[in-house]
């Protein structure tokens, strides 16, 4: 029984394995993705656009089966897993091969390995010792690194190049689970929130995508907040001023942009999104009293009360930055600053302890509710300062180094895969057929084979000339013989 | 006159003739607008450079297809001399963006068809000169007039740099973006060229132009309208801009009987693949031969829908099924179906190009097994950078929106991309996937490139929609 199961679970690795399960994963990958980016999306997509897309019917069969929100479907992440793990298997059951290939590197060919060598050459040779130092020479300035290889009946001559390329194809398919191990830590354990501040204000709460609260060991504080326009008053730039304050202590202080954000313990702040609240942050006013003596500039905030003579005191009830009147009632057309009215409150003190006088005054006066003219003080606007959000993505990607370290090693690996050749010659004196001694030159590359071809017979015709050189006295003229390409 | 007459005396000369007619044509356009040149006094500016590119790089593809024709060495060398000044004009045309923007062009689909479009004739002339891809500017001319038509339409000012878009990782990222398309084009153009070498079936050619052209007008015609009307995207020609119902819904205009023209169109261009299928069955070689015909007929039906799509959409102004009054379009609010009816054009002809004059293309190619080879090496140039583009995205959104990797459609589509070329290495290296297949999977590949780079912008909605 224990047998069968074993047998089972190790066929199931090898199909895993197999290239054909990679390529069907891969396919249902990209057809399932592709699907993705034509369905809307749930999270982007506003659940009112969602449904003018589709019908009823449609859409509750698409969220049923999870292809609104394709990427983040339980079968879609169990698919990405299923391709990490085919490329562990593909990966590991080629890897002691390519590892023998690589540690153990076949450095004395045998006489079938020699005749059918793509790149081979036959030069006739006097003796051993000097056709294989003049090899020897050859190889060295190649850069090939030769070495003697000694065996009990024969000597010979191995070079090579780059022998870490053929094991750089491991190194890229490692990047990609890494890349993979990164987006599945952040899936599970990382964070993205949002939260909005003006300035001086500060939280330690954000909001996340689903509308819950999450909190930070830490808070954050908004010192202030701007947007800079280009002269056609497209903006240029958004930009807040961010304090970290743990244990009411101010630990880091950052002005963030758009591309540059704060990072803190792991948690990045972003500058998403810049505007108006539609209140206030100061109003600033001239108060000049009725016999026009005392003239004062002042700069409220709402709902403050500032005195403005040791007996009266103004407040800032109310202020809207678009009104509207409409039966005896006063409206908020909009949040933008666009027809804006103020109601002060100005109180005076009576000097006999009687009850004290509040008056309203409205600016610009507004019929029915300003009692303007009984103020002790007029009032002219000067500015409106009016508050500003700033909105801040909040993330947190601890899978992210991962990532990077996985596309930095992605980049070294293919550079390798692609730009690296691994390159093997060698050389062995043999007897040919009639019993002449004769050189045998061999030599491969892993790629670019027309290029090696072309190098392979270069090396040949160095070797033999530095031959013809040495023996330019001997009796016999070498006969070259070329085989193969 | 004199030389016309000795020329129909002398057979041998005919040769010469296109030469000499597309100088001549090149001449008198560079001609007339340098009169508008002098009348505006400013010589070189970005649309003129640019309409220069543009008539050189015809000026090319009309000699490469020539040679297609007639298969005259000297033609061959006039198209790369005519290559290299539309190169010229190009790189002018870059140049005096970048300055007036002080930024690379890479910030709209505009400038970054600028880019592509240039890195596209650097390739051409790399493979001409290096790899000995002669006629390798037949496929990737008419890609660089295509684009260029494209920029005429999609021709935006100069717009200052949103926030997101101020980043060193933006000019990374495109940059390596334009290299690895062009880089794509070129291995798509070397692998048609592989399949014409490799003695495919012309009829297979056949079947394959048939079915494109099919897709094309199938996509064309999902705007048919009741009445054989066919629905543009309305366009403001004030803010030059599309125009919208509410957000994200276009408005869209009836042109009334442009739909049923391209219904017809659509049914001869589907007709040579059923007389294609009809072959395959019998066996009987006359079907083959009413399908080359129906091939000639369907490039005359699609040269009409071409320009009656041209007359209808650029002027005039039409009703809308979705809201009251007349509105106006423009051919700028429709560059997908512009580009499709042009590709459809392009690709008709190459298939009687390749009818006609098959042996005149072979000889001028290296190779079967050295065109596969060099394919191969475009890819496993575009792949690093394919790799690279995306990483570089990635870093570039990790620092803008906070995430790396959003699954917006771009973002999906680049990851598909990738995959397809990761398959075509992998199929090669574990399976030894030579030659034809290799070829389909390289083709597949640049089809998917395509549809990243237009298809997602217009087509699908997300974070990238500036570009």
């Amino acid at each position: 029984m224990p047998n069968s199961i074993h047998s089972t679970a190790r066929k199931a690795w090898q199909t895993l394995g197999a290239i054909k399960t990679g390529v069907i994963l891969l396919i249902l990958v990209v057809v399932i993705s592709a699907a993705g980016t034509v369905i809307l999306q749930r999270p982007a997509t506003d659940p009112d656009e969602m449904q003018r897309a589709y019908s009823p019917q449609v859409l509750r069969l698409l969220d049923g089966v999870g292809l609104t929100d394709v990427f983040h479907a339980w079968w879609f992440v169990l698919l990405l897993s299923l391709v990490s793990l085919s490329i562990i298997a593909a990966s590991v059951q080629r890897f002691p091969n390519a590892w023998r290939f690589f540690s153990r590197p076949y450095k004395s060919p045998d006489d079938s390995f020699r005749s059918a060598l793509a790149n081979r050459a036959l030069i006739p040779i006097k003796d051993e010792e000097t056709a294989l130092s003049v090899a020897e020479r050859v190889f060295e300035k190649a850069g090939f690194r030769p070495e003697r290889i000694v065996r009990e009946n024969s000597f010979s001559l191995f070079g090579e190049r780059n022998r870490f390329s053929e094991m750089a194809v491991y190194i890229v398919h490692a990047s990609l689970l890494l890349i993979f191990l990164g987006g599945i830590v952040d899936a599970l354990y990382g964070w993205r929130a949002f939260v909005t501040l003006t300035r001086g204000q500060q939280s330690s709460q954000v909001e996340m995508q689903n509308g819950s609260q999450h909190g930070l060991p830490f808070a954050i504080r908004c010192e202030g907040a701007g947007q800079e326009n280009y002269s056609d008053g497209t903006p240029k730039r958004w930009w807040s001023d961010l304090t970290v304050l743990e244990n009411g202590q101010a630990l880091v202080r950052k002005q963030i942009v758009v591309n540059d954000p704060l990072v803190y313990r792991g948690v990045r702040f972003y500058q998403a999104s810049y505007g108006q609240t539609g209140k206030i942050d100061k109003l600033v006013l001239t108060a000049t009293s009725r016999d026009g003596k005392a003239v004062k500039d002042i700069a409220i905030s709402p709902g403050e009360t500032l005195p403005l003579d040791p007996d009266t005191t103004v407040r800032l009830a109310e202020f809207i930055p678009d009104y509207a009147v409409r039966d005896g009632q006063v409206y908020a057309r909009s949040n933008s600053l666009e027809n804006p009215a103020a109601h002060l409150v100005v109180e005076t003190k009576s000097a006999s302890g009687k009850p004290s006088q509040a008056v309203n005054v409205w600016l610009p006066p507004i019929p029915g509710l300003e009692q303007n003219t009984s103020s002790p003080y007029t009032f002219e606007g000067k500015d409106v300062q009016m508050a500003y959000f700033t909105g801040l993505e909040v993330s947190h990607e601890p899978g992210q180094w991962s990532v990077w370290a996985g596309v930095l090693l992605m980049g070294l690996g293919l550079a390798v895969v692609f730009y690296f050749v691994h390159v093997r010659v060698w050389a062995v004196p043999a007897r040919d057929a009639r019993g002449r001694l004769m050189l045998w030159i061999g030599g491969t590359a892993n790629k670019n084979k027309d290029v090696f071809d072309q190098r392979f017979r270069k090396l040949v015709e160095q070797i033999e000339s530095e031959l013809k050189v040495l023996s330019k006295t001997g009796a016999e003229a070498p006969v070259t013989a070329l085989a193969g390409k | 006159m004199g030389r016309v007459a000795r020329a129909e005396q002398q057979p041998a000369a005919t040769g010469n003739t296109l030469v000499v007619m597309v100088g001549l044509g090149v001449t008198f356009l560079l001609f007339m607008a340098f009169l508008n040149v002098v009348k505006s006094g400013n010589l070189l500016n970005e649309s003129n450079l640019l309409y220069a590119a543009l008539i050189f790089y015809s000026g090319a593809g009309t000699l490469y297809l020539g040679f297609g024709i007639t298969g005259t060495p000297s033609y061959v060398r006039f198209a790369s001399l005519a290559t290299w000044a539309g190169l010229l004009a190009n790189t002018g045309a870059i140049a005096h963006r970048w300055y007036e923007a002080g930024h690379p062009p890479f910030a709209s689909i505009y400038e970054m068809l600028l880019s592509f479009v240039w890195t596209l004739a650097v390739l051409t002339l790399i493979a001409e000169k290096k790899f000995g891809v002669k006629v390798i500017g037949t496929v990737t001319m008419p890609v660089a007039i295509v684009g260029v038509v494209l920029m005429q339409l999609l021709r935006t000012e100069v717009h200052p740099l949103v926030p997101a878009l101020q980043s060193t990782w933006l000019h990374v990222h495109v940059t390596l973006a334009m290299l690895a398309y062009a880089a794509c084009a070129l291995s798509f153009a070397l692998a048609m060229m592989f399949l014409i070498k490799d003695n495919m079936n012309t009829e297979t050619f056949l079947a394959a132009t048939s079915l494109f052209g099919m897709a094309t007008y199938a996509g064309v015609l999902t705007r048919f309208e009741r009445w054989g009307g066919l629905s543009l995207v309305a366009w403001n020609p004030e803010t030059k801009s599309e125009m919208f119902l509410a957000k994200g819904v276009r408005l869209f205009v009836v042109i009334p009987d442009l739909g049923w023209l391209m219904l017809l169109v659509f049914a001869a261009v589907a007709a040579p693949l059923f007389l294609y299928l009809g072959w395959r069955k019998t066996g009987d070689a006359a079907f083959i031969n009413v399908a080359n015909r129906a091939v000639f007929v369907s490039i005359l039906l699609q040269v009409m829908a071409l320009v009656f799509f041209l007359l209808r959409a650029r002027d005039g102004r039409y009703g809308s099924l979705d809201a009251d009054g007349l509105f106006s379009t423009s051919l700028a609010a429709s560059p997908f179906i512009l580009s499709g009816l042009v590709g459809g054009v392009f690709v008709s002809l190459m298939y009687l190009l390749l009818l006609w004059r098959r042996q005149d293309l072979e000889r001028m190619l290296p190779s079967a097994e050295e065109l596969d080879r060099i394919t191969y090496k475009t890819i496993a140039i575009a792949f690093p950078l394919l790799t690279l583009m995306i990483a570089a995205g990635a870093y570039w959104a990790n620092r803008t929106w906070g995430s790396y990797w959003s699954w917006d459609p771009k973002e999906t589509w680049a990851a598909i991309t990738w995959l397809v070329y990761a398959g075509y290495l992998h199929m090669r290296v574990t399976r030894g996937w030579r030659g034809r297949r290799a070829a389909y999977f390289a083709i597949l590949g640049f089809a998917v490139v395509m549809f990243t780079f237009f298809g997602v912008t217009y087509l699908l909605p997300g974070l990238h929609a500036y570009a």
